[in-house]
């Protein structure tokens, strides 16, 4: 025992000091070396992740590529496996020394890696931030506005877009993300001065029957939803909820889902970046572009990988003198806003200790089984 | 929060016929199936598909249900073929084993929670009567029909017919049923090839309230074994009246918001208590022997 102790102790300082060591982030005349971590295999799939980060990588290239450099993308699968997450942050950072990571989309990446990030001081620009972590970490700044953004945006919408009173919430939550959707909840009560007639977050796997009829019973206007959406609205409509404006988060936000929800329901879903499914919105045209170019499939994952990647080459074009890991981690902590018209807010990453720099929400409404967009732009709470 | 009750009760029925399932596969083959709900949902799966694919419904479920009882059957034959001497323990490592490859597979195929959701047919979905606040929809008096069916049915096949003796006497010694002439391998084949199709069934009939995607209904397995420890994986009404008392339990903690965070708790509680209960009085040795 103890010397497995003394072994992983070793095994840590080895691995600090060449953290220390390393910060070179490949030669100065190779090509720009970018990781990401993402998602492949696993419960949680992201394919077209990686694959629409390194379009636009290689859309750069075919144009000269950065200061004559080419940008190569190594994308590691961590098929949401904390072991392999964490192998992969290590791998990107101590042997392929890369510059930053940009376009990650992992469901456990930004919680284990987090402190392996800060100490190497490389910054990470997720495609999709998951868990809560990715939000309070001072090197990862995702471009979508997360879990917590986007439930203050719908709470937002529920009660002063559709103009409801009695608002309720019936979630499942993540272990540690109570603490944040807390402060969301208190940041809508805050602007609108309104409070939930039900918050329940226990929602799980089972039948949903209870808690429909716990809604109707409380008489809930709007309903918040986020967990398994065929039997909730299967169920709902059995039980004469017609009536109600049901609003679910982006993670609903898929085609498969509004071909099972039954007609004459009403369901809304707050999306992170313009609706993907529109392709004439603002910043969809070129997202569409660069996708269809490579045929990658178009889901909203997609355009945060575009996102992600813009943003990342725009930054790198900043960078005076060689684009090494410090130059382009201080290029981040520095950068002027960028608007980008696919959300909300601007995308800054800037010197905190932690980062949610996209806010607000842009909402769509399942009609005959698809996804039509709403025509309110986004929401952002407070502003008018 | 009577309301609550009843709405739990309404999904009693579903919760029974998974645990009869387990029941069933215990009693005619025994072993302890982990694959049970993935079989089921590969052949469900398998259903939709084909119905997205243009087939009519009534073609699409025979041929659902023939991909469930095939896959049942497959894995029954591996279990005879391979594993027909060894003990329930290591049976049920196998299976435990094909649950892992089988919902790694549906998975790939079908998708996950998000991006796999499919709209199960749900025939029965007008509403029956209104008790109090709640709807009850004809789903559920189709359900506890079923699960009645089932259980009398088998129970009848069991005690009252030769293919019911020559099964229990296949489940109970295999080796000693040969001898005597039954045609072992072929039957228990046969009798998996069934259980495969049942459970086609039950989940199709369970989709609509408990989960529209692959990895969901595979994971029904830990409800079902909840259900199937109240009948002690041997009686079958004892597992029927353990789905109505767990779809009370579930109602009623989704209504206290006391234990509310727990209700996915409930299913393992129900396990342990039984456990802690059946073995109070029980010696080491004969009590475990089966």
């Amino acid at each position: 025992m103890k010397r497995s102790h003394l072994a992983a102790a070793a095994a840590a300082v080895l691995v600090l000091a060449s953290a220390a060591c390393s910060g070179e982030g490949g030669g100065a005349d190779g090509p720009i070396k970018v990781g990401s971590i993402n998602g492949i295999t696993g419960l949680f799939q992201t394919p077209e992740v990686p694959q629409a980060v390194k379009a636009v990588f290689d859309e750069v290239n075919a144009a000269g590529g950065i200061g004559g450099r080419k940008l190569e993308l190594i994308s590691k699968d961590d098929a949401m496996n904390p072991q392999r997450s964490t192998e992969a942050a290590i791998e990107l950072i101590e042997s392929e020394e890369v510059v930053a990571l940009v376009g990650s989309s992992s469901a456990v990446d930004c919680g284990l890696n987090r402190a392996t990030y800060s100490n190497a001081g490389i910054v990470s620009v997720p495609a999709i931030g998951v868990d809560p972590a990715c939000f309070t970490s001072p090197n990862i700044a995702p471009v979508n506005p997360g879990p917590f953004k986007l439930l203050t945006a719908m709470l937002y919408y529920a009660s002063e877009t559709l103009k409801h009173d009695k608002v309720c919430m019936f979630y499942t939550t993540l272990p540690g993300s109570g603490g944040g959707i807390d402060a969301a909840i208190k940041e809508w009560s805050d602007l609108t001065g309104k409070a939930l007639t039900v918050k329940d977050t226990s929602v799980g796997q089972g039948d949903p029957t209870p808690y429909l009829v716990k809604a109707k019973g409380a008489g809930c206007q709007a309903v918040l939803y986020n967990a398994q959406v065929g039997p909730w609205f299967a169920q709902a409509k059995t039980q004469g909820m017609q009536d109600v404006d049901f609003i679910m988060g982006a993670n609903s936000y898929t085609d498969a889902n509004a071909e099972v929800i039954p007609e004459g329901m009403n369901a809304y879903a707050g999306t992170e970046w313009q609706p993907y499914t529109d392709e004439t919105l603002p910043g969809n045209d070129r997202w569409a572009r660069v996708v269809d170019g490579s045929k990658i499939q178009k889901t909203a994952f997609s355009q945060g990988a575009v996102m992600a990647a813009d943003v990342f080459v725009q930054v790198l074009k900043t960078v005076k003198g060689p684009i090494t890991r410090e130059s382009v981690t201080e290029a981040f902590k520095t950068m002027r806003p960028i608007d980008y018209p696919m959300v909300g807010t601007p995308y800054v990453f800037g010197p905190g200790e932690a980062h949610n720099p996209i806010e607000g929400s842009r909402f769509v409404k399942v009609q005959d089984r698809k996804w039509q967009v709403l025509p309110e732009d986004f929401i952002v709470p407070g502003r008018k | 929060m009577l309301n609550s009750v009843v709405a739990g009760l309404t999904s009693g029925g579903v919760y029974a016929l998974l645990g009869l399932c387990v029941v069933l596969t215990y009693r005619l083959v025994a072993v302890v199936n982990f694959t049970m709900a993935a079989v089921g949902a590969m052949g469900a799966f398998v259903m939709v598909s084909l119905m997205d694919a243009g087939l009519g419904v009534w073609l699409a479920l025979p041929l659902g249900v023939a991909a469930g009882a095939a896959l049942s059957a497959l894995l029954g034959a591996v279990l005879v073929r391979w594993f027909g001497d060894h003990d329930e323990r290591t049976k049920a490592a196998v299976t435990v084993a094909v649950y892992v490859a089988v919902m790694a597979i549906g998975l790939r195929l079908f998708g996950g929670t998000t991006t796999g959701a499919r709209r199960f047919p749900a025939p029965f979905d007008t509403p029956a009567f209104t008790v109090g606040g709640v709807v009850v929809p004809q789903s559920v008096l189709v359900s506890l029909a079923f699960a009645v069916l089932i259980t009398v049915g088998v129970g009848l096949l069991l005690n009252r017919t030769l293919v019911g003796l020559r099964l229990q006497a296949l489940s109970e010694r295999p080796a000693t049923a040969e001898v005597v002439g039954i045609p072992a391998p072929r039957l228990a084949v046969g009798v998996w090839a069934a259980i495969g199709a049942v459970t086609t069934l039950v989940i199709l009939l369970v989709a609509p309230r408990l989960g529209g995607d692959f990895s969901t209904l595979g994971n029904l397995i830990a409800t079902a074994f909840a259900v199937a420890m109240v009948g002690a994986f041997r009686s079958l009404p004892l597992t029927l009246a353990g789905g109505l008392v767990l779809g009370c339990l579930e109602g009623l903690s989704a209504s206290l918001s006391a234990i509310q965070q727990y209700r996915g708790v409930v299913p393992f509680l129900v396990i342990v208590v039984l456990l802690w209960w059946r073995s109070r009085h029980e010696v080491w040795d004969t009590a475990h022997s089966r």
